[in-house]
């Protein structure tokens, strides 16, 4: 027995938040997160917009790895690639391009470049399954990341010292705080999820879900696994390209080494955390992924009393805290986080009858 | 041309490594289907245990005095009038480190034999069964424990460990042109083909061998077929820790120690995804041919374009041949 | 409608069909039959694409589709399902069965990413097209709501139909849709694909082993052994067929 569930037309019943716990959930969490941009100390919102930077590229991520079922190592690639196409093109656009209009010419650039680059990155996956295509991802990634920090681009990547970032600028809103890019990215990033929502429920969704599932029955149905395969690619790598130049407006200077396999390994684990092949997955996975070393950092400066000796450990906990989490999820919740939300919303669906 | 020949040698040497390195690789996945992603880390921990082992040990108070040099009477005199830098220099410098070599060596064999026990059974054996995805994962997440594990264990700043056989260079003539040698870089060659081809033998022809094929084949039939399948598992992540041991004791003497060492593994993961899997002979030729290549990108580019060559390559074998120079094809039943 | 001519096909040294000719009429049932290792499932592979042959045409509607692939001959109307059930384990039923009709949607990527509008459409009325032609007449509007893995396997055999028929196929394809059931779900499957002839007019091509439903249903059967085409012709001609006898029943003495 499911409440409050009767629909009288396919329209009602094709509905994303198809009862009133999705929508109050939905619309609690926009005033929630107004109310947040409004009143969060710097601190906070500094946290709040490395999770929006991140959740973007894992919803990316999401459309490759959850519902394509082709696992990506490399996609901090694509991150990179969006956050330098933006910086480069707004060093070399500059003059040439009205400031105040800067941001709607260089970011759909980025998108589209890093798309292109996807394609590119994803031409073994037509070929080779599984794992081939997470060394093939995790190969690009290194030879991206070397290119980028190669003497002979220097002129314009900044090489291995970095470079410095332009700010967001909306039709002259210039961006220069914190809070006003968290505005900003909190907008882009719920926007995404919901077109990555709007996505799966459709036909080109569909298809992805059919080839993560059994491709052979996905080609008899008439989906050619060349298009679909290539076109998750490109979406997933776009994703991350708008994540990445999100990333160079919201920091004011990126470095080569920000976008390592570190950072491929972060979207992945975010991802398996939160609840691979589920909308809400990526949100889920992100705040714990950021909020972890967060934590960590809280717990060693309290135990330690914050004593300088003590201090290098923090990292290396870090990290191992990331590596379990990891495997705990894998081991023991594969379904991720998403799968807990899942059944209390059941029980909540269903109460005040039997729980199940 | 006779630079030519030297980086050629050059690179057949490091590409030894490569198989050395390989070989773990490849055994894993041919007994569980799980590619090791965190293998290079495995490696990483041989490296430190043999620096402990070899050096950290020896150096206390309480270790005896001969185990962190072995001075006997005779070694003395002989080195006694020897000039500086001689090849018998070298390989008496080699006789004194002797005891620590072997402790080293032994005690990095059986700490990482323990250190890959201890993950096949916490962390593989109980996914037994499950999706591959969920096995590769877990390796994933054993990269960033076991590199955090190594910063906290080991403070070592960059420090020599002591070589595994006499470091006296060694001159000859092929095709006409002078060849420059360290003799400790060619026996490191010789331990690891001679340790590749061993298990490429044991893997052929003994029963344990067979067994590891026969799960590699089909594991719920080898079971049921009187394998034992989780013993078969940790036989072949104690071949692979042991023989990561061995190539992380090699590397520590070439590149000295740090956690970047766990990066090796990366490379050679492309260069097995190149050769195949799950072919040995595949995967020792893409290891040769990378360390050559390598040598000569080295020679001709410079030394940092050397550290993309083994993607490089993997990307174009994968594009023209999927599944590898030699790797086997799984034909699909539908 | 669906004409296969001179068809070969091997693996390796095994020859699994050697010069399989006949024809699936328009609006008739063909059962395709055979032992164990005929080369039955070998050449419904072969009929969609996943196994290229060595030798001979596959003809649809007159056209040579033999060097199509699987997803351009199902654009052209040719679906099927197979011996172990190839849902899609993830979605449910509803999904599975929308996916069908996925070569008839045309939504592109950055309609589906706005859903309002052109995509919103399309899919209402994909929803009332299954919903209406499809679950109604499968009877299966109680589970639509259910993922896959939920399901018996009798229901998920009927899903895998509804899903093939999402598909408004001209010629559909069953490869053993009443393999492991019991009498009863072999009657129900029995009357949903004479339904599906007869409302629909659609060309049927089946592969059976359960004799007694392919001598009812079929207007026209070819029999396989050891991937060579012993007999063709109507259930009387088949049955009374020698070759196909010792086929069946080994050497009668």
């Amino acid at each position: 027995m499911i409440n409050g569930n009767l629909k009288a037309t396919y329209a009602a019943d094709e509905r994303v938040l198809n009862n009133s716990y999705k929508q109050a959930f939905v619309y609690g969490t926009m005033l929630a997160l107004a109310f947040f941009a409004a009143f969060a100390n710097e601190y906070m919102i500094l946290i709040a917009c490395k999770m929006g930077i991140l959740l973007i590229a894992v919803v990316g991520v999401n459309i490759l790895t959850g519902y394509t079922g082709l696992v990506s190592l490399g996609h901090g690639a694509f991150v990179a690639l969006g956050a330098y196409t933006v910086t480069m093109l707004d060093n070399g656009l500059t003059g040439i391009i009205p400031n105040q209009f800067m941001f709607f010419v260089v970011v759909p650039i980025a998108i589209a470049v890093t798309a292109l680059i996807g394609v590119l990155v994803g031409l073994p996956s037509l070929r080779v399954k599984g794992l081939y295509l997470a060394v093939a991802t995790l190969a690009a990634n290194f030879i991206v990341i070397f290119l980028i920090e190669q003497d002979a681009f220097a002129p314009w990547t900044g090489g291995v010292v970095g470079i410095d970032t332009p700010d967001a600028n909306l039709l002259g809103w210039v961006l220069d705080t914190n809070r006003e890019m968290f505005i900003l990215i909190s907008v882009v990033a719920f926007t995404s999820l919901l077109a990555a929502q709007n996505l799966i429920r459709t036909r080109v969704g569909r298809a992805f879900i059919a080839i993560r599932d059994r491709d052979y029955s996905a080609e008899i149905l008439g989906i050619s696994l060349l298009r679909y395969k290539l076109t998750s690619f490109a979406l997933s790598a776009a994703y991350c390209g708008l994540a990445g130049a999100m990333f160079a407006f919201f920091y004011s200077r990126i470095l080569p080494e920000q976008f390592e396999l570190d950072l491929s390994l972060e979207l992945v684990a975010a991802l398996i955390v939160g609840g691979m092949g589920r909308t809400m997955g990526p949100v889920f996975g992100v705040m714990v992924i950021v909020m972890m070393p967060e934590v960590i950092k809280v717990f060693a400066a309290y135990f330690t009393g914050g004593d300088a000796a003590s201090a290098r450990y923090i990292s290396p906990l870090q990290e191992i805290a990331f590596g379990l989490l990891l495997v705990f999820f894998l081991l023991k919740e594969p379904l991720g986080i998403n799968h807990i939300t899942d059944r209390i919303l059941r029980a909540a669906n269903r109460w005040p009858f039997a729980r199940g | 041309m006779g630079q030519l020949t030297q980086f050629a040698i050059n690179g057949l040497m490091s590409g030894a490594i490569y198989a050395l390195i390989a070989v773990g690789i490849v055994s894993v996945y041919k007994a569980t289907k799980v590619v090791n992603f965190a293998h290079g880390y495995l490696i990483m921990f041989g490296a430190y245990f043999y620096y402990t082992f070899a050096v950290i040990i020896p150096g206390q108070e309480w270790a005896p005095s001969w185990l962190a040099s072995w001075e006997p009477v005779w070694l003395v005199e002989m080195k006694e009038g020897l000039p500086m830098f001689s090849p018998m220099g070298a390989v008496l410098d080699w006789v004194q480190n002797v005891p620590r070599i072997i402790f080293g060596i032994i005690g990095a064999l059986i700490a990482n034999a323990i250190v890959g026990r201890i993950i096949e059974r916490t962390l593989m054996r109980p996914l037994m069964g499950q999706s591959i995805f969920a096995m590769i994962m877990v390796t994933v997440g054993l990269i960033s424990i076991m590199s955090g594990a190594a910063s906290i264990i080991w403070t070592a700043d960059a420090d020599f460990v002591p070589h595994i056989a006499p470091n006296a260079p060694v001159r000859f003539e092929l095709f006409g042109s002078t060849i420059f040698l360290f003799g400790a870089d060619l026996v490191n060659m010789l331990i690891a083909l001679i340790i590749f081809g061993g298990i490429v033998l044991m893997v052929r022809y003994t029963k344990s061998g067979v067994a590891i094929r026969a799960t590699a084949e089909d594991q719920s039939t080898a079971y049921s077929m009187g394998i034992s399948v989780p013993k078969v598992f940790s036989r072949a992540w104690v071949l692979a820790s042991t023989t990561g041991a061995i190539a992380g004791a090699i590397l520590a003497t070439r590149n000295g120690i740090s956690p970047s060492l766990g990066l090796f593994g990366f490379s050679v993961l492309a260069i097995v995804l190149m050769g195949g899997l799950d072919s040995y002979i595949g995967v020792f030729l893409a290891a040769m041919a990378v360390g050559v290549m390598e040598a000569m990108t080295q020679w001709q580019l410079g030394g940092d374009w050397a550290e993309i060559v083994p993607y490089v390559a993997v990307l174009a074998v994968l594009l023209i041949r999927p599944h590898g120079l030699f790797g086997s094809k799984e034909v699909e039943r539908i | 409608m669906l004409k296969i001519e001179d068809l070969h096909l091997s693996f390796g040294g095994i020859k699994a069909l050697q010069g399989i000719s006949f024809e699936a009429k328009p609006g008739e049932i063909t059962g395709v039959i055979g032992p164990n290792g005929a080369g039955k499932t070998s050449l419904f592979n072969a009929i969609s694409g996943f196994y290229k042959p060595d030798r001979g045409k596959v003809y649809f509607e007159g056209r040579d589709i033999t060097d199509l692939s699987p997803d351009k001959r199902a654009e052209l109307g040719l679906a099927r399902t197979f011996q172990n059930i190839a849902l899609f384990r993830g979605m449910t039923v509803l999904d599975n069965i929308k996916l069908g009709g996925h070569t008839r949607l045309k939504t592109n990527v950055w309609q589906a990413l706005r859903y309002f509008g052109k995509a919103q459409k399309e899919e209402l009325e994909l929803r009332r097209d299954i919903e209406e032609r499809v679950i109604d007449f499968l009877e299966i509007d109680h589970i639509r709501k259910y993922p896959i893995t939920m399901l018996p396997y009798g229901l998920q055999k009927r899903v895998e139909l509804g899903r093939a028929l999402a598909m408004q196929p001209k010629v559909l394809m069953l490869d053993e849709p009443v393999a492991g059931m019991n009498r009863e779900e072999t009657a129900d499957m029995a009357r949903f694909i004479l339904d599906v002839q007869e409302q629909f007019g659609t060309t049927i091509l089946l592969v059976e082993h359960d004799m007694h439903m392919v001598m009812d249903i079929c207007s026209h059967i070819v029999v396989l052994n050891f991937g060579q085409q012993i007999a063709s012709g109507t259930p009387a001609e088949v049955s009374g067929n020698e070759d196909v006898i010792e086929a069946y029943l080994g050497a009668a003495a």
